[in-house]
């Protein structure tokens, strides 16, 4: 009992320290991705009235009144740009047509000189759309993340095609990452195995050589990749010296750089687990499957593979994980059709500060690659394992 | 005898935040460090107040950021123009002082509520004459993939190429904005980018066109004038196709919030200063927005590269376009270059 309350004590700490650095920001980041703060922070009368509002037709004087004084208001005071935004994303537009109000001086009845000054202002859609942005909560960014939109009578539709783009993003992300950790592993596992095989210095020489590219900034490491790949590089110059190509190729902006570069930065996070897993595998378990008469691959299938699942699995894990969240990288090297959803993220929260956005694609990408790796976690964990 | 090294403890940590140096924030690049020399530093010496630079890359949420927390670290940030007109609605810059800075010296468009115009810039077509004798003289021209082969290079992004891709396709260029802010005109945008799409690549960085250029990766590109013009003074031969050019202006604002708002206002006086300008001038090809400066005859013959020499053949990026269209043709755009 005393050595429990010992051990949380020790681990209390730590504890807290994830929660309150990690978890709780990350749930108020994510919780972004629901919230809709803008109108009712900037026309809070207006909101108040279009709550009360039965959404037929059009709402009442008072509700025009509100709007048009509190529009303007806000503009004086420098507080109208979150809310144009806002409702520009919901529907193009919006952002000119409350400006233009807001600088008006208008008088009543506002029920008849706000759609004399704009004849949108009559149209039971905009004040829907408003009406829908009253409240705390709103589906429409993690709606929008899907490729859905919400139309102004609460109803879900997809949004036109030439403007979806998520869902193809965030297919292409898992696949690219997929891929990634795929050719990470293939290329790692050997690389690996071959440390296991060496002498104490020149493995020294070895785990150097893997560890070196950690000290290189991955900014440098990327961009040498746009040096040796051009038209007039190296690279094109090997290849039209041995005869391979008649002419430079295009190697650069296209998606064999992007994985060219990626794996060249995440392959030490795959080859450095491995190579600690199966230094500790003992050659007698090989000795003795080869003495009871396995021939050389079927020692490796059924003896050294599943007791380096472990080191795979860890290596694959970081290197998924790693790359999903990638966006310097394809963003340098590859080409308009390579760009991953955390470029876009990117630009939603530094860029166009629409943090709704960054937070749906942020927690929905959250969600796709715990699901993936669960479902990984699902099929490795019954495998037939070794020791270490 | 144990209260002294107490006090002590107790008085460094309850340090208030010294006032600290008058902070101005630009683009970098050899802009700056002329501006560092000629504008910043000059504004030091005569007034006594020391001035600190620093760069950044016109990435709003720092500002946001900074104005919501209220720790503003920037004072003066040079920023472009839908930036300034978004951050001024959103309250994150101050409206610009009229009676420290003189409105009345700025080319007309030169200023807005919370900014006041510091320099031009634009981008326009150019290519390497010393591998390609004979190049494209307009968007039309460019558009022609069988007179011109060769790989395209425009920008990564709806602003600038959809003006570009209306021009080749055979709009006037004072129609290009109100055709575009149609469906119909949108679609005719994509639809002529469509056509050359198989030998259009696109640039996110202001270093790559003339990079590409130069390798021989692209043949034609799109690319910013004030570093193509100082290229070409390094002794490249990149003609640049002055009735190309597509231009707006950067300006000055202060940040919200800032200890040092009434100096810098001063600061961005003495930046659109005709004086201190026309030093700026001399070493870097800039296009001030302060008419007399740009009009000087002597200012515009060093510097034949200054958007100001050829604004009347070039389109003028309508800001208030692209505040309120930028979101929807963004979108639209990043999904057609994934195709």
């Amino acid at each position: 009992m005393r050595a429990r309350l010992l051990a949380a004590c020790l681990l209390a700490p730590a504890l807290l320290l994830v929660i309150g650095i990690l978890i709780v920001p990350l749930f108020f980041d994510l919780a972004m991705a629901a919230r809709d703060p803008e109108l009712r922070d900037a026309l809070p009368r207006t909101a108040t009235l279009l709550g009360e509002w039965d959404g037929r037709g059009l709402p009442g004087e008072a509700a025009f009144a509100s709007t048009a004084e509190e529009l303007s208001q806000a503009e004086q005071e420098q507080r109208i740009g979150a809310l144009a935004q806002r409702l520009n994303f919901q529907r193009a537009g919006l952002r000119a047509l409350l400006l233009k109000t807001a600088r008006a001086d208008l008088a009543p009845p506002y029920h008849e000189t706000m759609p004399a000054l704009d004849a949108r202002w009559g149209d039971p859609t905009v004040w829907l759309v408003l009406r829908e942005a009253r409240g705390p909560l709103t589906p429409l960014y993690l709606l929008r993340a899907l490729d859905l939109d919400l139309t102004p009578s609460g109803d879900v539709a997809p949004v036109p095609l030439d403007q979806a783009i998520f869902r193809n993003l965030f297919l292409r992300t898992l696949w690219m990452s997929v891929v990634t950790t795929l050719l990470c592993l293939l290329i790692g596992y050997p690389v690996a195995y071959t440390l296991t095989t060496l002498s104490p210095r020149w493995a020294r020489i070895g785990i150097g050589l893997v560890l070196v590219p950690f000290w290189i900034s991955i900014l440098v490491r990327t961009t040498a990749w746009l040096i040796l790949l051009q038209r007039q590089g190296p690279v094109n110059a090997a290849l039209q010296g041995l005869g391979l190509t008649g002419g430079p190729v295009q190697l650069i902006f296209t998606r064999f750089a992007v994985y060219l570069a990626m794996v060249h930065v995440l392959l030490p996070f795959v080859v450095l687990p491995l190579y600690g897993v199966m230094r500790r595998i003992d050659p007698v378990y090989l000795r003795a499957a080869a003495s009871l008469g396995a021939p050389g691959w079927m020692r490796f299938v059924n003896v050294y593979l599943p007791m380096t699942l472990p080191g795979v699995a860890a290596g694959a894990l970081i290197a998924f994980m790693l790359s999903v969240g990638f966006y310097i990288t394809p963003a340098l090297v590859g080409g308009p059709a390579d760009q991953m959803v955390s470029a876009f993220i990117a630009s939603y929260a530094n860029e166009t500060l629409n943090w709704g956005m960054a937070a749906a694609l942020a927690a929905l990408l959250l969600a796709m690659t715990a699901l993936v790796v669960g479902a990984a976690r699902l099929v490795v964990l019954p495998m037939p394992r070794g020791v270490g | 005898m144990r209260l002294l090294p107490a006090l002590a403890a107790a008085l460094l940590i309850a340090t208030p935040a010294f006032a600290r140096d008058l902070t101005v924030i630009g683009f970098g690049g050899g802009f700056q460090d002329n501006a560092r020399k000629d504008l910043f530093q000059a504004y030091a010496k005569e007034s006594g107040q020391p001035v600190k630079d620093d760069v950044w890359n016109g990435e709003m949420a720092k500002v946001q950021s900074m104005v919501h927390a209220k720790d503003v670290e920037w004072d003066v940030v040079m920023v472009e123009a839908p930036e300034l007109v978004r951050g001024c609605e959103d309250g994150l810059f101050d409206k610009m002082d009229w009676s420290i800075v003189t409105k009345a010296k700025f080319a007309p468009g030169g200023t807005s509520t919370c900014g006041a115009g510091a320099v031009g810039w634009g981008v326009a077509l150019f290519y390497d004459q010393s591998r390609i004798a004979h190049g494209p003289a307009n968007y039309q021209e460019l558009w022609d993939l069988q007179k011109f082969p060769g790989k395209r290079l425009l920008r990564n992004g709806a602003k600038m190429t959809l003006e570009i891709a209306l021009m080749a396709d055979g709009v006037a260029k004072d129609d290009v904005y109100e055709v575009l802010a149609t469906k119909e005109g949108q679609d005719r945008a994509f639809a002529a980018l469509d056509r050359i799409k198989p030998q259009l690549m696109f640039w996110k960085s202001g270093a790559q066109p003339l990079q590409l250029v130069g390798s021989g990766d692209v043949a034609y590109a799109v690319g910013y004038v004030g570093r193509t013009a100082n290229a070409v003074k390094d002794g490249g031969h990149y003609p640049l196709m002055w009735n190309t050019l597509l231009y707006s202006y950067d300006s000055w604002a202060v940040v919200k919030g800032s200890p040092n708002a009434a100096e810098g206002m001063k600061l961005i006086q003495y930046m659109t200063d005709p004086k201190p300008l026309t030093a700026l001038a001399q070493d870097w090809a800039v296009s001030p927005a302060t008419t007399v400066v740009a009009n000087d005859p002597a200012v515009r013959a060093k510097n034949p590269a200054m958007v100001a020499n050829h604004s009347d053949e070039g389109l003028f990026i309508d800001t208030e376009f692209w505040v309120e269209h930028g979101d929807d043709l963004e979108a639209r755009f990043a999904t057609w270059a994934a195709k």
